[in-house]
């Protein structure tokens, strides 16, 4: 890796070769005060890596002129093996000294035309240089000189700064905070040797002369120990937490907590060890800001053992960084003043710990508690996605989510409690995430277990606490609640949230039947529109809510509107897709490995799953209920147009008519299709038993009147396919007859004929006296007459077409026509309205059902 | 009498109406409750629940010598406090401080001279009269007050004089909708339906030009408009198309869907009354297939007798529930404020109706059967279908000795479909290729 990386790498070489063996400076900076004795050796190591890195180490040095980097291929040439290593140590050290004073020199050129952007990087490479050229813990003369020198210049600055108006630019101003922070670090770890300095600067510069740094032994074992990065770390690591175990203190924590922070994300780090650090520095923590602190480090570290990939946070550290937010949210809860808060400014001294000044209320950190808690809820989504839903190991992780929604909620109060306090200015947008989050967790669920779920989390929270927007005395109603909350998000959110909360409502609303509400706020919601223009999961929610309110008609017991509406799912065969409960089989094209990765992030997990079976059942039974009768009427008169309400039932039914031996049913599909066909036939009863059998039914709620709604709905189709079917073959049927056969009341007999007949499906007419239906003759139309109107039909929607065509043309100029036209076109609008308002309503009769397709005159054409 | 009360709409229709609009209604239900031959109140604590009501409601108004009397009724005591007489100077002397301030334009407006100088601009006029006659903005505004005082004192006529003045002078927008919906309520309040039709026309006018991007509010003035029409469609024959068709229209459907399904009650009565007195069958027709549509699509939001009337007959078919349903349906129209005078036509309209649908369906009726379901006896019946049958030229025909009705239904023939339906062609044809032509 090292070659690799030198390669683009134009700052000096030792930085990079420091780089590959200890993977951060930090780590060493950290080292340098507990493990002097290694040093010796590791400027050894150093060396050595540098022989091998031979002549592109130069790179960096290459700056200094070609006679420097002469010199170095000479040097590197001679320096072949690890045996002649004290001799080379020489020439190196004095290499690392010239390069040491010429950043030296960049520096103080900076400081000559206050340049501190160019210092801040000179500063950088310094310290790097210096760590190698420090002997028993000293640094060099020079060094110290520079940077004491630096540290006044740059106070100079600060005061001057102070006193003009004038602004430094962004660059250097931005330099000059650098160089104040890690002078103020560096200077530390070398503060009596400044001291000494700024006692007698010239007593120490001379004193400097005399000393010679000791040749350091290099031993070869520790060489080859330490070459192998990973091994390397590690052993490091046991060293130092064996070693380094009791000196953790309080007053050490925030410079703890700064170099793991500062480790974040580099690679070689090992994460698992900075945790049980941050563990144990816990456990030293005093104050509230500390403890405050070390939490918050520590949640974010155990959240970074999730990143990457599909794989998810290990059990137990999801645990511990949920206990974590948990106390943490409780710190926060006791100590008022101290707040953690998005855009907090930076506390830079290591050494105190920021105290209550006057005029101010907090003290303000740093941190997002409502990342921290999303990370959570995602984390143990991707644990749920991961885990098979049908062991044990599920239902324990999902007992997880109760204290998940605990944490969530207490957030919720946090933030509500932050709102409160005008002048901390939290955007709203916190406070939306978090009841977006909470709403996410209740939604699909039924009000029993919302109500145990919100008892469990107020239980956890003390008494003196309450919510203003969703008051304690409230949540025992969970239809409150969800009202409560989406009604929030509505007021204060905008765009996607705001659809979400509608959606999230509606679902909930569906779920606990209240259809007629439900499918006033979709219809409201205007959602169906504009859905496409959404993210991916705000179309999963919104065809998940759809399925909800066609499932929810179902068992009102329309049928015509849950055909409706799960028709646009169901009628696709891609449900699992649709609801992201499952991947699709792509059968005709490739899907890219990427697509595969974000398909499987989407899914819900299980237990958010609506039955797909249990769908399938009621998408299957409602479309038999509308299509047999259909097809009968259909059968019988030729001239009526080819319509089909649903694609897939006609396809199954088909396949189902051509298998020569139809064994007993065995799924919910044979079970609707054999009912179907007996329903066909007019045997209703056989139909009902069928239907009656499907187990599935007990999934749902109230499993008997299901099946009685369902029988009742069979038999008046069943009669109404009887009518159809046998119609041609009666002259006149008694409706006492019609009535027992489908059990049915005579009045309800004479009801549903009527109706047929008043809406022109039959060609029939009631006899009062003797109670029959009498039908009429003659009105099966002959072939030539049905294509006769077929033709003036056609004629017609010739025309009208030819109209349109003609006024898109002349953009209505032609006036003579356009009169004509308009009516024309004022018409079309009356019957497109007209439908849209019957369908926007859902009650369409049954002979619009289905065309949803409303093409106009051109439609009519195509369809004609 | 209490099956009609669970029905009572009172209170739906209360805060959508003006204070004055309501008066009226409180009045028609205290007059439920006199016995009409004894002059004796039936039920007195509730007469007293309605005088008390009345009192409430009047109260904040000017009208202080009612509410004088009022007070007087509820509390049993001979005088009025003396409050209501200060009160009553008060108003005098404001009504008399407005006078003068309008004395000047008032009297300009009656003056044929600055009459004939007024233009359609608005602007120009006030400036005109601002030169000429030293007409201010004040004296304008101060007119607006004068109405609305008039108008709370219950002077109708005269607000409506002043508010028509004051909507001629003033260019300040709101204040003329406003103007203009106090000169509507004064127009109801004083019965004038001609005016009141032009009013409301303008209302909406407004409503639909000015509100296009406030739905909310749109949708409150709508519902608003709604109620306050009622008194013109149940008053004035002349208003009614008009006003059926503004309900019509999809924006007030809209509305009376979304926020007051309670006058669909209104509207089926309305509907349904209508019959055979529209100037063009068709749009009732469209008409009643539209209500039918809507009590339908609203019937899990509301339902009363009448809509369950409409439901059961023209939906369900169920003739039986239809007429159980009629029946209660005229009483509850005996015993609301705006249908009181219609129940009888609306009961033999919904015979009509019921009637019409019968023989769509059947072929042969017996006689005794119908009359049972039409509510009359046999004789009546007999002559109220034969009635029947030459006003609207069904084709049927009563069999004496079966007892029986029986009707024909001749199939439509095919051809004469075809015919239908390609008539038009060749002229449409024509104008096409004119238009090509070009």
């Amino acid at each position: 890796m090292s070659r690799f990386f030198r390669g683009g790498d134009d700052s000096s070489s030792e930085s990079s070769s420091d780089e590959e063996l200890y993977g951060s400076e930090e780590e060493e900076e950290e080292e340098k005060d507990k493990l002097q004795q290694d040093d010796s050796d590791d400027d050894d190591m150093d060396q050595e890596s540098d022989e091998e890195s031979e002549s592109d180490s130069d790179d960096g040095a290459a700056k200094k002129g070609t006679s420097r980097f002469l010199l170095d291929v000479e040097s590197s040439e001679s320096e072949e093996s690890d045996v002649e290593g004290t001799t080379k140590v020489k020439s190196a050290k004095d290499k690392r000294f010239d390069e040491l004073e010429a950043t030296i020199s960049l520096i103080q050129n900076g400081q000559k035309i206050n340049d501190w952007g160019s210092i801040s990087n000179e500063l950088d490479k310094l310290n790097r240089q210096v760590v190698k050229l420090q002997d028993g813990g000293k640094a060099p003369k020079a060094y110290i000189k520079c940077v004491a020198e630096l540290e006044d210049f740059m106070n100079e600055t600060l005061a001057k700064q102070k006193v003009t108006p004038k602004k430094m630019n962004a660059t250097n101003a931005r330099g000059l905070n650098a160089v104040k922070q890690r002078i103020k670090k560096g200077n530390k770890d070398y503060q009596d040797q400044i001291d000494a300095f700024r006692k007698d600067s010239d007593a120490f510069m001379e004193s400097d002369e005399e000393e010679a740094p000791p040749p350091p032994k290099a031993t070869k074992v520790r060489f080859e120990a330490t070459s192998f990065p990973g091994e390397d770390d590690g052993g490091d690591f046991t060293e130092v937490t064996g070693g380094r175990g009791p000196k953790l203190t309080p007053e050490s924590i925030p410079k703890h907590l700064r170099a793991i922070l500062e480790s974040r994300g580099k690679k070689n780090t090992d994460r698992l060890e900075q945790i049980k650090i941050m563990e144990r520095l816990l456990a030293v923590a005093v104050t509230p800001y500390q403890k405050i602190r070390v939490l918050m480090t520590l949640v974010s570290a155990r959240f970074d053992l999730g990143t990457g990939g599909a794989s998810s946070m290990p059990l137990e550290q999801w645990k511990a960084a949920e206990r974590e937010l948990a106390s943490l949210l409780l710190l926060l809860e006791k100590e008022k003043d101290h707040i953690v808060i998005e855009g907090a400014e930076e506390w830079d001294d290591d050494d105190k710990a920021p105290v209550l000044e006057n005029g101010q209320k907090y003290i303000k950190i740093p941190g997002s508690i409502v990342s921290y808690i999303e990370r959570l809820d995602d984390e143990l989504t991707r644990s749920l996605q991961s885990i098979d839903p049908h062991t044990s190991e599920y239902i324990e992780r999902l007992t997880d989510e109760g204290a998940l929604y605990n944490i969530i909620v207490q957030g919720l109060l946090y933030y509500e409690m932050l709102r409160k306090d005008a002048s901390l200015e939290v955007p709203q947008e916190s406070l939306n995430r978090m009841i977006q989050r909470r709403l996410d967790h209740v939604y699909f669920k039924p009000s029993q277990v919302v109500k145990i779920l919100e008892e469990n989390s107020w239980k956890e929270i003390p008494d003196s606490v309450d919510s203003t927007i969703t008051p304690r005395s409230q949540s025992s109603d969970a239809a409150q609640l969800i009202n409560v909350l989406c009604n929030y998000l509505f007021e204060n959110s905008d765009g996607i949230i705001r659809a979400r909360a509608m959606l999230c409502q509606i679902y909930f609303l569906a779920l606990h039947d209240e259809y007629y509400r439900a499918r006033d706020m979709m219809l409201t919601s205007h959602l169906q529109e504009n859905i496409a223009n959404f993210d991916i999961t705000s179309q999963i929610l919104y065809n998940r809510t759809l399925v909800q309110v066609g499932l929810c008609a179902f068992r009102k017991g329309l049928v015509y509107d849950a055909q409706n509406t799960l028709q646009e799912i169901c009628g696709s065969g891609r449900q699992k897709e649709l609801l992201a409960q499952g991947v699709m089989i792509q059968r005709f094209h490739q899907v890219t490995p990427e697509q595969e990765r974000l398909e499987k992030q989407r899914q819900l997990p299980f237990h958010m799953h609506i039955n797909l079976e249990l769908l399938e059942c009621v998408y299957l039974t409602c479309s038999m209920l509308l299509e047999i009768p259909l097809l009968a009427q259909t059968g019988s008169s030729p001239d009526v147009k080819k319509r089909v309400i649903s694609k897939t039932y006609r396809r199954m039914l088909e396949y189902h008519e051509r298998q020569i031996f139809t064994g007993p049913p065995e799924n919910t599909r044979d079970h609707v299709m054999q009912a179907s066909k007996a329903l066909a036939a007019g045997e209703w009863k056989k139909a009902t038993n069928f239907i009656h059998s499907i187990k599935i039914w007990d999934l749902m709620p109230s499993t008997e009147e299901i099946k009685t709604m369902l029988a009742k709905q069979i038999q008046e189709e069943g009669l109404r396919t009887y009518l159809f079917t046998y119609a041609p073959f009666y002259d006149t049927l008694a409706i006492e007859t019609l009535s027992t056969m489908f059990e049915l009341d005579s009045r309800k007999v004479s009801a549903v004929v009527s109706k047929m007949i008043s809406h022109e499906e039959l060609a029939a007419a009631l006899d009062q006296v003797t109670e029959t239906v009498i039908f009429r003759k003659g009105v099966e139309l002959s072939r030539l007459q049905s294509l006769a109107l077929t033709l003036s039909d056609k004629a017609s929607s010739l025309i009208e077409t030819n109209e349109r065509t003609l006024e898109q043309r002349t953009q209505g100029s032609t006036n003579a026509f356009n009169r004509k036209d308009r009516q024309g076109g004022q018409r079309g609008g009356g019957q497109r309205g007209g439908r849209g308002g019957a369908r926007a309503g859902g009650n369409t009769q049954r002979q619009a059902g289905g065309t949803q397709f409303t093409g106009g005159a051109l439609g009519a054409a195509v369809r004609g | 009498m209490a099956s009609a009360s669970e029905y009572d709409l009172m209170l739906k229709l209360a805060p959508h109406l003006d204070r004055h609009m309501i008066f009226p209604l409180l009045e028609f239900s205290a007059s439920q409750l006199v016995d009409e031959e004894t002059e004796e109140v039936t039920d007195e604590a509730k007469f007293r629940e309605i005088t008390e009501a009345k009192y409430a409601l009047l109260k904040r108004t000017n009208m202080t010598d009612y509410v004088a009397k009022l007070y007087k009724e509820i509390h049993g005591s001979k005088d009025a406090p003396a409050e209501f007489a200060d009160k009553k100077q008060k108003v005098f002397n404001q009504l008399e401080l407005y006078e003068q301030q309008t004395g000047v334009i008032s009297e300009l407006l009656q003056r044929e001279d600055v009459i004939a100088n007024l233009r359609s601009d608005k602007v120009a006029n006030l400036e005109f009269l601002k030169k000429d006659h030293g007409v201010t903005m004040e004296m304008v505004n101060a007119l607006y007050d004068y109405g609305q005082l008039q108008f709370n004192c219950g002077s109708y006529d005269d607000a409506s004089e002043t508010l028509y003045r004051f909507r001629v002078l003033s260019t300040d927008n709101d204040k003329v909708a406003y103007a203009t919906w106090g000169r509507l309520a004064c127009e109801i309040l004083g019965m004038h339906w001609d005016t009141v039709l032009e009013e409301l026309q303008k209302v909406r006018e407004s409503i639909d030009a000015k509100l296009a991007n406030n739905p909310l509010a749109q949708l409150q003035q709508r519902t608003s408009l709604v109620h306050w029409a009622l008194f013109p469609l149940f008053n004035a024959e002349k208003a009614r198309e008009t006003i059926l068709e503004l309900f019509f229209n999809a924006g007030y459907i809209n509305t009376i869907q979304a926020n007051c399904p309670w006058i669909l009650r209104y509207l089926t009565v309305a509907v349904i009354t209508n019959r055979g007195r529209a100037r063009n069958a068709g749009i009732q027709q469209k008409q009643m297939k539209d209500i039918v549509r809507i009590v339908k699509q609203e019937a899990y939001e509301y339902q009363d007798p009448i809509t369950r009337f409409v439901q059961a007959l023209c939906t369900d078919f169920d003739f039986e529930e239809a007429q159980r349903q009629l029946v209660i349906a005229e009483e509850v129209l005996r015993s609301d404020f705006f249908l009181v005078a219609h129940a009888d036509d609306f009961v033999d309209s919904a015979r009509h109706l019921i009637f019409e649908s019968y023989c769509k369906i059947h072929a042969r009726i017996s006689l005794k059967d119908l009359s049972d379901r039409l509510g009359l006896n046999k004789e009546d019946a007999e002559k109220w279908i034969v009635n029947l049958i030459r006003d609207t030229r069904l084709d049927a025909k009563i069999d004496s000795k079966e007892g029986t009705v029986v009707m024909n239904h001749p199939p439509s023939s095919v051809y004469q479909q075809v015919i239908e339906r390609t008539k038009g062609g060749f002229f449409r044809t024509q104008v096409l290729s004119a238009a090509v032509a070009r």
